[in-house]
């Protein structure tokens, strides 16, 4: 049994099949999305986007922006926003962020029905734990951390990861992210939506130059 | 792909995520992956270091579970 944890780790650190660091970072950028996107930030998150700092690019400056509005935000007000932002379908949050939602304008459609099936066929089962549907956008991002880290069992490789990032996340995404950003109830979701904006776009390009 | 191309295609998809300025994230992996995770079982076994507030946030860890073959 224990060889079978062990082997993420000698992967990890062995030559061709290596998560490399690169990797490692798009996985927690996705976590990072995930957690902010699922519920509103616990004190131990919260202390942990305090210390966000980027460089000059300008995904670093959404990540700094970030930091700098949880050093400044109170979390009840961090909360109010998230509820006005994300409080249920149909009950009168701003936000609708499910894939079905935004390729046919309902929930539960189509969309849902194959995401369902891809994550069958990778071994996924929901937990009864949430109420959200899969296609909601942290579940999805955690999916795609998931396979980059294999937390499942292998990571996945970069083809496979394409495969599912074309279908259930570049579809509609950077949408999403892009009404986040420009909520009228945002303002710490403000760099939440362009992280996620820009993570689209960098993921798009740097899976057209290798996967 | 050749062994050679698909070896630059990796070089230069490195380069290229490294220029992105996603690394800005490095700093605070630790707290952040450790509540993103979604291996539930994992997630509850861990001992928190940070565990102020971790369970207010276990639910997040909880999107979905392997399936049980």
């Amino acid at each position: 049994m224990g060889s079978a944890s062990q082997t993420t780790s000698e992967v990890m650190s062995g030559e061709a099949e290596a998560v490399a660091e690169e990797d490692m970072i798009r996985a927690q950028v996705y976590g990072l999305l995930a957690g902010l996107l699922m519920a509103p930030p616990c004190a131990g998150q919260l202390e942990a986007f305090k210390k966000l700092q980027g460089d000059q690019s300008e995904f670093g400056q959404a990540l700094s922006a970030l930091g700098e509005l949880a050093r400044t935000t109170a979390p009840e007000d961090i909360k109010d926003e998230f509820t006005r932002l994300f409080y249920g379908h149909g009950a009168g949050g701003e936000l609708h962020p499910y894939a079905s939602y935004y390729l046919t304008g309902f929930i539960y459609e189509r969309p849902l029905a194959e995401l369902r099936n891809d994550l069958a066929a990778l071994g996924l089962t929901k937990s009864d734990a949430t109420s959200e549907p899969e296609d909601h956008i942290a579940f999805l991002m955690n999916v795609m951390h998931d396979q980059i880290t294999g937390v499942h069992g292998q990571p996945m490789d970069l083809d496979a990861q394409k495969t599912f990032f074309d279908k259930h996340v570049a579809t509609w995404a950077a949408r999403f992210f892009t009404d986040l950003e420009g909520a009228e109830n945002a303002a710490f979701f403000r760099p939440v939506g362009a992280i996620g904006k820009l993570l689209v776009a960098i993921e798009n390009q740097a899976f057209s130059i290798a996967a | 792909m050749t062994e050679q191309s698909n070896d630059k295609a990796v070089q230069s998809r490195r380069a290229f995520l490294k220029g992105a300025g996603v690394a800005g994230v490095a700093g605070v992996a630790a707290a952040i992956t450790a509540v993103a995770t979604t291996d539930d079982a994992e997630a509850k076994s861990v001992e928190a270091p940070k565990s102020s507030g971790y369970r207010e946030t276990e639910h997040v860890n909880a999107y979905y579970e392997a399936a049980k073959f």
